[in-house]
């Protein structure tokens, strides 16, 4: 599955973020200060989560444009539930269960009634996010539980738990993803679902683990968005998903299936997070960030087509179209 | 475009007219989820009309006809994209964009015509922009566009200093408040740029390279059929209803914003899919579109006048998209 030249995309995308380093240390060398590394790792904590998540997916031969409002649901019950003096042990659970049943609704909708996934979860958004401003009333819950206060809060010289948890869960996706065997399924089943069936991988099993295993991990993130925003609303995190799935491309990942790494979802956030943070640091105004952003997906774009331009000769094209 | 585009096919031969008519012919044969639709919300049309005395008031169907006409414009060229096996997640943010142009245009006193050429003029940039990199450069078109709604949304924040406009000269708002016969202008323009479109798709030989290309853009390219240039006449014509999309909602709003065409993308690209039009391309039909867009704004009018919550109406709408794609699904057959 994998080609000789897999890594070829992280390479590019290293040397990007080396060229954006080394823009830094000139500009504002104040980036590297130990107080401002910490809060970049702090931003890239939740939308890592969640990348990894959505990885899954689209290794699949998916998308899945509902994760906004699964994040928005879940942060929302568990604060809602928190504040009602339930215990942190009851709440997180119930949380990830949340997560993990929206996935599962989606990924029934893919795999029983072959619904195409934007189709799908263009429709769950919609849905999820009307039921959720309907129960809260488009009301905010601007205090949460103490306990979720204390996940959010800093410490470790600077860092929370969301960084500890994204560095585990990475670990966990790694291996997963490349050690066992329905990890390794999803690789195939996105490649080519036909051909995968022809080897005795289930048609519905992928579709199942990626878009469940998304909804938990946004219910993870949802832990951390609840905690470091402090206060949460049904139209939060409205548009997230796109950040996400923009995050997972530029890292390499092929929105056919089948092909993208940890890694380059890994450098993928790391670049968007840090090109966040810099221009906050030269003071440049928040739309001049979204045309920056913008440019650097479509350069991420043009790169990792430049790089399937040398794997895939017109014929094979013609034979897997 | 068309005359390159006919001097290449004429090389082959091919008896165009005919074949064209006979391809689509079949590919419609098939489609019965329209049927479904507008069956599912004539009876809710029945319920909604018994229960509501306003409902069939000439009133309520003049104020549905307004948002209809600029979602349907935008659903239109999204259908263009759709069927030539795309799609285009920045049509918001190109709204948007044009419609801020139009407000600094006024801005700065132009006249009327010139007003709205500037607006158009963005829409169609924005569209040709999209089209040279999906068409000319082969890039995948889910990621083309999320990246230019990215940095065009931001394109707009920036031009506007992130500002409303207002204080449009009469000569844009007469959008808003003529009619002809009790019936809304802006639907008027809608139903005329739909027949347009009509013809685009069934009688000249750029429609039949849309369809083709979407089917399979391999064969069409070994075909010897322009893809490049079908691409991005596509997103061309996206861009240009959107610029006019953004004209309409400034005419109807009275203010312009960057953020004014946001819900729209999401909205076009669920008429198209709720009209039956499958979402891997290669086929397309302008009154399967129309049928989809006027489910959704007839339900969400229909729901309002119930006193139904304005959230409940959007999980109302969202669950029509899914059972209608859901049962289209089982109608056809639809096995792997």
């Amino acid at each position: 599955v994998k080609s000789s030249g897999f890594y070829r995309h992280e390479m590019k995308l290293a040397s990007l973020l080396l060229v954006l380093g080394i823009a830094l240390a000139i500009a504002a060398p104040r980036f590297f200060s130990s107080v401002n590394l910490a809060l970049l790792a702090r931003s890239m904590g939740v939308l890592l989560i969640v990348s990894v998540g959505m990885l899954n997916v689209i290794l699949s031969g998916g998308i899945d444009v509902s994760a906004g409002a699964i994040l928005a649901v879940v942060s929302v019950v568990l604060v809602r539930l928190g504040n009602h003096g339930l215990p942190a042990s009851t709440v997180l659970p119930l949380g990830l269960l949340t997560g993990a049943a929206l996935g599962a609704v989606n990924a029934a909708l893919i795999a029983e009634l072959r619904i195409p996934p934007i189709v799908a979860t263009l429709g769950t958004a919609g849905l999820f996010r009307g039921l959720l401003l309907e129960w809260t009333q488009g009301e905010w819950e601007s205090s949460i539980p103490a306990w979720l206060n204390a996940v959010g809060s800093p410490r470790w010289g600077g860092l929370d738990a969301s960084v500890l948890a994204a560095a585990l869960l990475m670990l966990a996706a790694a291996c997963v993803l490349h050690r066992t065997q329905i990890g390794r399924s999803l690789f195939r089943f996105g490649d080519s679902p036909v051909a995968a069936a022809r080897t005795g991988i289930s048609p519905r099993q992928p579709i199942y683990l990626a878009y469940v295993s998304l909804g938990m991990l946004t219910a993870i993130g949802a832990v951390f968005y609840a905690a470091q925003l402090g206060a949460v609303q049904g139209n939060a995190a409205n548009g997230y998903e796109l950040t996400v799935i923009a995050a997972v491309v530029l890292g390499g990942a092929d929105i056919l299936g089948g092909r993208g790494s940890l890694l380059g979802t890994f450098l993928g956030v790391l670049l968007l997070c840090s090109l966040e943070q810099a221009l906050v640091l030269l003071h440049v105004a928040t739309f001049w960030q979204n045309i920056a952003t913008g440019a650097i997906v479509l350069l991420g774009v043009i790169l990792s087509a430049t790089a399937r331009l040398h794997r895939t000769l017109p014929l094979q094209q013609s034979l897997s179209a | 475009m068309n005359s390159s585009s006919s001097a290449t096919l004429d090389k082959f031969g091919h008896s165009t007219p005919k074949f064209n008519k006979r391809m689509m012919g079949l590919r419609q044969s098939g489609n019965l989820q329209p049927s479904v639709v507008v069956l599912l919300v004539l009876f809710f049309c029945i319920y909604a009309g018994y229960r509501s005395g306003d409902f069939w008031s000439a009133l309520n169907w003049q104020l549905l006809a307004q948002p209809l006409a600029e979602a349907g414009l935008v659903s239109l060229g999204m259908m263009f994209v759709i069927a030539s096996g795309g799609i285009d997640l920045s049509a918001g943010a190109i709204i948007g964009v044009a419609a801020v142009t139009a407000g600094i245009a006024a801005h700065h006193n132009l006249p009327v015509p010139a007003i709205e050429a500037a607006a158009l003029a963005a829409g169609l940039l924005c569209g040709a922009f999209n089209g040279i990199l999906i068409g000319v450069f082969r890039l995948s078109s889910i990621l083309v566009t999320l990246g230019s709604m990215i940095l065009v949304s931001g394109i707009a924040l920036a031009i506007s200093d992130g500002n409303s406009f207002a204080g449009f000269p009469d000569g844009l708002l007469w959008w808003n408040d003529a009619a002809l016969l009790g019936i809304p202008l802006e639907f008027l323009l809608f139903l005329a740029t739909a027949a347009v479109a009509a013809v685009l798709l069934r009688y000249t030989l750029w429609g039949h390279y849309v369809i083709a290309v979407g089917s399979n853009r391999v064969a069409a390219r070994y075909s010897g059929y322009p893809v490049a240039l079908t691409l991005f006449g596509v997103y061309a014509l996206q861009g240009l209803l959107c610029g006019m999309t953004g004209i309409l909602l400034v005419a109807r709003l009275a203010s312009a914003r960057a953020d004014v065409g946001q819900g729209l993308m999401l909205m076009a690209i669920a008429a198209v899919v709720l009209g039956g039009a499958p979402i891997t391309g290669g086929s397309a039909s302008v009154i399967a579109t129309l049928a989809g867009v006027a489910a959704f704004y007839v339900v969400q009018d229909g729901l309002l006048l119930l006193d139904v919550s304005p959230f409940v109406q959007h999980a109302l709408t969202s669950v029509l998209l899914l059972v209608a794609v859901a049962v289209g699904n089982l109608l056809r057959g639809n096995r792997r």
